[in-house]
């Protein structure tokens, strides 16, 4: 067993990594991040700005594969004899062989469900077959961030039971795992949704499209919220829940919704601490300490932050969708069918926060309101009726310390853009988010807002006392998820 | 920048707030003129914060050659004066063969009689320049190092403020919606806030030029339209990776260069239009992947970031439109700038304050004459980039 290995691994599987030539054992399978931590490693790059980082929070992770720069390390799997090392964000790779281009896939379908969790399953499984659909999924897995919970889920039960009975698909259906979709575009006569698959474009053509595309996990303001063992829950609970790796050996837990880790971490047996109000972490090449608002000091080798989720604004805006603020996020507007437009349908947590079956629920919702477009029976009312007993968890926007933070430490983006820059810039008397943007370059960069444009709207919420609905979001443009240029590049 | 109350009564009212209105409030304002610009968003909110960065002086004409020498100098003593960023990374024009080899060899000709000291070079001077360059096809190229590049909403931002320390008046979040014309005199401008009287109006809405010639009721043709342009950009690389901008007519009229920021800027011919649509496109990504990775390879394996898109507003022979329109007391238009407005702006400023305040000047404002389209003599098509 390796430093943070929960469980025992297939030994016919292990194979040698080497990390900047120290040699390291990992499994077939596993990806780079992964099999760096169960040994221990946390830092794996360095920001422009000189910050280490590691790959459980924001920002990406370009490391040196094989003598190959700017390879994404949570997207490779590894392989025996790989070597590893760390560079920095902005070195890459200078010369590059030029392989054939693929040939680009298309393939037509009734509909398409972008995001595979409890609300993408529901929609194919309302379908039942009756019309053709595809399903397209960033992760490796079907069932989103329901796969990554090891504790029973209200209305589901035992997780990994729920998942087999929703993961049995229909044979009309095509499942693109490990793709990213690029965006949703109106031809008119129906929806291009193109796909990139590893190097393969792949163009979908659908006549209704389902964005199931799910909520992220907020970032939390802090001092060194950036640093080597800083967690998002979800990536906390895919290491453990999905890798049977351990995020650390003592860990602390932030946020204002603690219990999603706790019931966790108590299941694996890893020793926590819940720490209401963080104020630094503080450590040498990884996260050693964390000190709170009070002064406490609290030893610990990571730091999960599980202080909510919101919807992933960006794929709604980028389809042409509107938003307004409810209950603490940005959540689209919706007609009575679950449309942000005539033929674009959302469901799940990109709707709403609320619990996994009742995003369940949704897309079930959602595949009858399509079936009646298409002249089946369905009974989108049943589902309606049933989704009332579910009130959407309200997240709390916090009041930011400002004043007390050091902003230089605090990172708002993982793009190096401080909280101490935004403030300068919203002091200042700037307060439109768009001339925030380029001024500071908060939600230019890899996660174009994901992460960071909400706690942009907070700070000039904050600074200038206007609302939250107030405030005019910036609206994302494709590709929804970054892309290597030759993908696109190749001509038919 | 803060929003101001809309002034009572103002000499001069620009309407418009990107780059070329904000420049010809500061010269306006330097010379001592009560100047007041109306701008519908926030100061640079329109194209200029949608633009490419590039400030070149490589044209093919006479009247564009001299203007963007002047510019040139403009952008390199307020940038040194009010401090922000203008780099003199050049321009590198890639040539394929050799019909384009004599054209622009012609073009060079020009330049260099008017002071610009562009010369052709051989591929291997320009993988010089950017060793990332694929040479392969490259026969020659055409290499000005006194072009440049700046961030056009700093620079705005920058022209903006001084203009005010000089007692401009910029109102932002303000739209005009009709002019007060008596007896063919501009008496006054109706906006979504209130009236302002005034007597002269400078027309520097670019892309929405039209709806205000049309406002105003204008009879000349001036034929302004909105064409749809992306741009994408990169991840940050390495700092100083291609310093210049690059252009290659052959690969699909492909502009690139690095943003101060360390990401690859840059767009194509690939035009949509007339429309005031924004929303970019898939083609477009796909079309600017095929040409940029032709022309730079390890292009190829860099992360897309986002796309986006903006507005050329463009008249039939590329250039904009400049002057005074005389049926209307005392009206001027200064748009239609077609892609390259950025560049041009301090050197319009200049003129068109030289207009206003003189009634001559000495740069040869008559090309850009807005009567020329009504008579029919269309300019030689002034080099048009992406």
């Amino acid at each position: 067993m390796r430093k943070l290995d929960l469980t025992e691994k297939d030994p016919s599987k292990r194979v040698t990594i080497y990390f900047e030539g120290q040699p390291l054992e990992a499994y077939e399978g596993e990806k780079i991040t992964v099999a760096l931590l169960a040994n221990g490693v946390y830092w794996l790059t360095t920001s422009t700005e000189g910050r280490k980082r590691g790959a459980f929070t924001f920002g990406p992770v370009p490391m040196v594969v094989n003598g190959v720069k700017n390879i994404n390390a949570r997207k490779t799997a590894v392989k025996d004899g790989m070597r590893l090392e760390r560079q920095g964000y902005g070195d890459f790779q200078e010369n590059v062989e030029i392989d054939e281009d693929k040939p680009v896939l298309r393939y037509v379908v009734d509909v398409a469900v972008i995001g595979a969790g409890p609300a993408g399953l529901g929609v194919i499984k309302e379908i039942g077959g009756r019309l053709t659909t595809a399903i397209i999924e960033e992760k490796g897995w079907l069932g989103g961030d329901l796969k990554v919970k090891g504790v029973e889920q209200e209305g589901f039960g035992d997780p990994r039971e729920a998942l087999k009975e929703l993961t049995d698909l229909p044979e009309n259906t095509r499942v693109f795992l490990k793709s990213v979709a690029i965006g949703v575009f109106d031809k008119g006569e129906y929806f291009l949704v193109p796909i990139v698959r590893g190097d393969q474009l792949i163009e979908l053509l659908a006549k209704r499209v389902v964005l199931a595309t799910g909520a992220v996990d907020n970032i939390m303001l802090f001092e060194n919220n950036d640093y080597p063992g800083v967690f998002r829950r979800s990536d906390a609970l895919e290491v453990m829940n999905v890798w049977g790796v351990a995020p650390g050996k003592k860990v602390a837990v932030v946020g204002a919704f603690p219990e999603e880790l706790t019931a966790e971490l108590d299941r694996w047996g890893i020793e926590y601490v819940v720490v209401p109000n963080p104020k630094r972490v503080e450590g040498n090449e990884k996260v050693e300490r964390l000190i709170d608002a009070n002064g406490n000091v609290y030893e610990v080798d990571a730091v999960i932050v599980s202080d909510g989720r919101r919807p992933d604004i960006n794929p709604v805006t980028q389809a042409g969708g509107k938003l307004y603020f409810k209950r603490g996020y940005y959540r689209p507007v919706l007609d009575s069918s679950h449309r942000i437009r005539e033929g674009i349908y959302v469901a799940g947590s990109a709707v709403s926060i609320k619990p996994h079956y009742a995003n369940y629920l949704e897309g079930r919702l959602v595949g009858a309101y399509i079936l009646r477009e298409f002249g089946f029976e369905a009974e989108p009312c049943v589902y309606e009726e049933r989704l009332k007993n579910y009130e959407p968890i309200a997240v709390p926007v916090h009041r930011l310390p400002l004043d007390e933070f050091n902003g230089e430490d605090v990172q708002i983006c993982g793009c190096d853009v401080t909280l101490r820059k935004v403030d300068d810039v919203v002091k200042s008397g700037i307060t439109d988010l768009q001339i925030i943007k380029r001024l500071t370059h908060l939600a230019m960069g890899f996660c174009q807002g994901r992460f960071c444009l909400f706690n942009g709207a907070v700070v000039v919420s904050q600074r200038t006392g206007t609302p939250m609905e107030g405030l005019d979001i910036p609206v994302a443009r494709p590709p929804l998820k970054n892309i290597r240029m030759k993908v696109p590049a190749g001509r038919d | 920048m803060p929003t101001k109350e809309l002034p009572e009564m103002s000499e001069i009212t620009i309407i418009g707030g990107g780059i070329v209105g904000v420049t010809i409030a500061h010269e306006l304002a330097k010379r001592g003129e009560e100047v007041t610009v109306i701008e519908k968003r926030f100061i640079g909110s329109g194209s200029t914060f949608r633009c490419g960065t590039g400030i070149r002086q490589q044209f093919n004409d006479e009247a564009n050659v001299q203007v963007m020498k002047r510019s040139v100098e403009l952008w390199k003593k307020y940038s040194e004066e009010y401090g922000f960023s203008f780099e003199q990374t050049g321009y590198l024009f890639l040539l394929y063969d050799d019909d384009e080899v004599e054209e622009f060899r012609r073009n060079i000709a020009i330049q260099n009689r008017f002071g610009v000291p562009t010369r052709l070079i051989t591929p291997e001077e320009a993988k010089e320049i950017v060793p990332l360059l694929d040479i392969s096809e490259v026969i020659a190229a055409s290499w000005n190092p006194t072009d440049g590049k700046a961030d056009p909403f700093h620079a705005t931002a920058k022209f903006a403020i001084k203009a005010e320390e000089f007692g401009a008046k910029l109102v932002e979040y303000t739209e005009v919606k009709d002019f007060v014309i008596e007896n063919g005199e501009i008496k006054g401008l109706k906006t979504n806030r209130g009236t302002i009287k005034t007597g002269i109006v400078v027309n520097a809405t670019n892309a929405w030029a039209k709806l205000i010639n049309a406002m105003a009721g204008i009879s000349v043709r001036i034929p302004i339209e909105p064409y749809k342009h992306q741009a994408v950009i990169t991840q940050p690389i390495r700092k100083g990776a291609i310093k210049p901008m690059v252009i290659s007519f052959k690969y699909g009229h492909a502009y690139l260069t690095q943003t101060s920021h360390g990401g690859v800027v840059g767009g194509v011919g690939y035009e949509l239009g007339p429309t005031y649509d924004l929303n970019p496109t898939y083609e477009f990504m796909r079309e600017v992947s095929y040409y940029f990775t032709k022309i730079i390879p390890a292009l190829r394996e860099l992360l897309i970031l986002r796309t986006w898109a903006g507005y050329y507003a463009k008249t039939p022979d590329s250039n904009p439109a400049i002057g005074k329109i005389e049926e209307l007391s005392d009206y001027y238009i200064a748009a239609g700038f077609s892609g390259h407005g950025f560049m041009m702006a301090p050197a319009v400023a200049e003129m068109v304050a030289d207009l206003i305040t003189k009634g001559r000047t000495d740069l040869p404002v008559e090309w850009y004459d807005p009567y020329r389209f009504e008579r029919g003599e269309l300019r030689g098509e002034a080099l048009q980039m992406g």
